[in-house]
């Protein structure tokens, strides 16, 4: 791809996401949106076979269907309240509406079908775009709205981490492990934006932080399944150590990063009483932590020369930068006892 | 306690810059003046019980003989490890090392954290060195079976723990473990107490491991390598009958009542475990089956809320903790020669290791508890506490050490006495490592025979 068009594609992105965070009226907020969309279907699209178009129709169809229920919810909003400012929704119809377009978009479970799907047929690069990036405008319109239905945030967000750890289970390919993943830890921020949205932020930044770690070291290792996972040490040793902590820290273990947002979720929810939803929402780690331990046991705790299921591969020296996986590693590892500074930065 | 935790954490660069002709003995020396210098611990003046303090740490006489049995532990696994690490490459050896140290680290913390969501932290933080040493350098398949085992069991009784202490922080505003005794009780419904009382304990109970939960267990000793064992059975355990200690002076009226069934499962669960060692065919699985029946007995003590239960749980918990500790390394030696668990084929050693013999003797005794050992000091004491609180216990607690005779005279006599078999007469002789290392765990158990106040916790 030409660097012209990819900085013009670079900038729609960065423009429809800006535009949704600076906005207060509907319309301005969905145009964003849609910049946002249509600006990151060409970097789909880019690798010319099936399995891209596919996923880029499938992402452009999904994408449309959530853009256009917003549109349509945000109307009939202006229609029964003559309002379009989007810090002032009190009508139940309409919020409810709008949250589900807007977990369609992000993919929070039962709407979750699509990313896995997509993510599959996506190279790593722009499958990291699409997991974190394309995340931040929905995801700021749903911290603004006002939910009028407790039990709607909530029921998502168990569902998706419930559907986020069970489907993960059976997956050998390793975008899609990363896309119940991402639906996982969604559920958890859905699960306390209406008690903190300060908290579900910081669990959003936090995840972005982790889960760009594993992409990148995917990436370096040029792999997307389990199976080729098993050579990695000889392509990258010292990274191949440190990549069980990233897998855990992913899954919440303490002392890893990971453990922050969920410590402090479930310190939110048995403030508010919820402490069986937050006993459910722990428990729900549980089965993802399966699949990032499978992950690790493939990628480092069965490494030669206990296992003979991979032949070493060619060793090519690779372009890529290793300074932001190195930065992502780290902080991915060792943020814990930063919680006290990180966690008032982010409340207001 | 910085004088313990920054040269711990200078054990790391010690591990990584010393050259690897060195790297054994360095990392060895350096973690036992470490383990000798915890011992001013033993020797420290406080009216109020609590000593060492700093912002997040203090230490009292509960977790003072734990945090010393931790340091003690860590040279002596250092030296346990270093035939089995001998064919890997340098890095892998150094990092193995740094498991070791990172896990001491962890559990120092553990130990002497004052906020109990520090130690809720460190205790799971604990858990990833384990599972990395386990599944890393196990020796069978089966170990990424058994590490998931020990994870997953783990996880699941701890995650609720952490839920339980967050309503317990809402509601008293704090965690601290200086003042959360003097704290009005929890404020909760019938029901919800209940549940909030089992959330509380039901994490210790999984890491002790209480029968009925404790299939873990056996499968991470099995696959563990030495290390992994050693440090598991003497300290991660212990991890749990602290924390149970710690957390049932604040679960005080609801605990008489619920704990009725809890008790009983664990002397049922010590007639038990020990029935299957009886039967048991693999060494080191024999030794890690004792380990559940000993900390059934803990269990139970502790939950019968008596000082003298108390007491007598910690002089076993150390005990058990030397004792088990040396039976691994003991298993260790032979299967280093024979590559081999099954007692079967291990037979007759002390014609082939007739020194190794005496240490198999003296270990074997200390695990049936011959007095006068610090072992037969717990187990009276938690017999006397149990009988205290019903006398049909004694009926449990007498059938229990009765089994565990035996199966500690089975073992000693099925793996030394008896004709040596035709296929393991070329043994290596032993090193005298093995026998420092052996001394190093027996010792300790002996001395405490002279001053066991050292090990009583709050009655000392």
């Amino acid at each position: 791809m030409s660097p012209f068009i990819l900085s013009i594609l670079l900038l729609g992105l960065g423009l429809g996401t800006t535009i949704t965070f600076a906005s207060s009226h509907w319309l301005l907020a969905w145009m964003g949106l849609e910049n946002n969309t249509l600006a990151i279907i060409p970097l789909m699209a880019q690798h010319h076979h099936p399995r891209a178009a596919e996923a880029t129709t499938k992402y452009f169809l999904t994408q449309a269907t959530a853009a256009a229920m917003l549109l349509f919810a945000t109307t009939s909003n202006a229609w029964l309240s003559g309002q379009w400012h989007i810090l002032q929704m009190n009508h139940p119809l309409p919020t409810t509406l709008i949250t589900l377009a807007l977990a369609l978009k992000i993919g929070l479970a039962p709407m979750h079908a699509w990313l896995p799907e997509v993510l599959q047929g996506l190279n790593l690069t722009t499958g990291l775009i699409l997991s974190t990036w394309q995340k931040l405008a929905p995801f700021a319109l749903l911290l603004q709205v006002q939910q009028t239905n407790p039990a709607l945030t909530i029921m998502l967000g168990i569902t998706s981490m419930l559907i986020g750890g069970w489907a993960g289970l059976n997956q050998t390919q390793l975008r899609k492990i990363l896309a119940y993943s991402s639906i996982a830890h969604l559920g958890w921020m859905l699960i306390v934006i209406q008690f903190s949205p300060s908290l579900a932020l910081l669990t959003l930044l936090l995840y972005f932080i982790m889960t760009s770690s594993a992409f990148l070291s995917f990436k370096l290792n040029n792999t997307t399944n389990i199976n080729s996972l098993a050579t990695s040490w000889a392509k990258m040793p010292t990274l191949t150590s440190l990549a069980p902590l990233i897998l855990l820290s992913l899954a919440g273990l303490p002392p890893l990063t990971g453990f922050m947002p969920k410590w402090l979720i479930i310190q939110e929810l048995t403030k508010q009483g919820l402490a069986p939803t937050a006993t459910l929402a722990a428990l729900s780690a549980l089965l993802s932590l399966y699949f990032y331990l499978r992950l690790a046991y493939a990628m480092t705790l069965t490494i030669s020369p206990n296992n003979l299921t991979g032949t070493t591969p060619w060793r090519l020296p690779s372009n890529q930068l290793t300074l932001p996986l190195a930065a992502s590693v780290t902080a991915t590892n060792f943020l814990l006892p930063l919680s006290p500074p990180i966690l008032s930065l982010l409340t207001p | 306690m910085l004088m313990i935790l920054i040269p711990t954490l200078m054990l790391i660069p010690t591990a990584w810059a010393s050259p690897l002709k060195w790297l054994w003995p360095t990392t060895l020396t350096h973690s036992l003046i470490i383990a000798l210098a915890s011992f001013t611990w033993f020797k420290a003046p406080s009216e109020t019980g609590w000593h060492s303090i700093n912002a997040y740490m203090a230490l009292d006489p509960l977790s003072t003989p734990l945090l010393i049995l931790t340091c003690w532990l860590t040279p002596l696994t250092i030296l346990a490890s270093q035939n089995h690490m001998s064919t890997e490459p340098a890095p892998r050896q150094r990092t193995y090392i740094t498991l070791l140290i990172s896990l001491q680290f962890f559990l120092i913390l553990a130990f002497s954290a004052t906020e109990i969501i520090m130690f809720y932290i460190m205790f799971e933080a604990t858990l990833i060195p384990t599972l990395i040493i386990i599944t890393r350098w196990g020796n069978q398949t089966e170990r990424l079976n058994a590490g998931t085992y020990f994870l997953f069991y783990t996880l699941a009784g701890s995650l609720p723990l952490l839920v339980a202490l967050l309503i317990l922080q809402n509601n008293t505003g704090s965690l601290s473990l200086l003042i959360l005794q003097y704290s009005d009780p929890l404020n909760l419904a019938p029901f919800t107490s209940k549940l909030w009382w089992a959330g509380c304990l039901m994490a210790f109970l999984v890491k002790m491991p209480l029968y009925g939960i404790h299939l873990w267990l056996p499968k991470a000793h099995v696959e563990a390598p030495i290390a992994g064992s050693m440090i598991l059975a003497a300290v991660l355990l212990k991890l749990g009958g602290y924390g149970m200690m710690r957390i049932t002076t604040m679960l005080d009226p609801l605990t008489k009542e619920l704990s009725y069934p809890f008790i009983i499962l664990a002397l049922w669960g010590v007639i038990m475990t020990a029935s299957i060692c009886l039967r048991q065919t693999d060494l080191k699985s024999l030794i890690a089956y004792s380990s559940v029946s000993h900390m059934g007995l803990v269990i139970a003590a502790i939950l019968t809320q008596t000082p003298w239960g108390f007491t007598g749980a910690l002089i076993l918990m150390i005990a058990h903790g030397l004792t088990s500790s040396a039976l691994f390394c003991l298993a260790n030696t032979n299967y280093e020669r024979t590559h081999s668990r099954t007692m079967i084929l291990t037979r007759g050693l002390q014609i082939a290791l007739p020194l190794m013999t005496t240490w198999w003797f003296t270990a074997s005794l200390a695990n049936l508890a011959l007095p006068p050992l610090p072992n037969l000091m717990g187990e009276l004491t938690i017999i006397t506490s149990l009988f205290g609180w019903s006398w049909w216990t004694l009926l449990l607690t007498g059938a229990g050490t009765l089994i565990t005779a035996n199966y500690s005279l089975h073992m000693f006599l099925m793996t030394q006495r008896g004709p040596l078999p035709h296929h393991i007469t070329n043994l290596d002789p032993t090193h005298s490592r093995e026998h420092l290392l052996m001394a190093l765990h027996l010792l300790p158990l002996i001395l405490l025979m002279l001053k066991p106040s050292l090990i009583w916790g709050w009655t000392a």
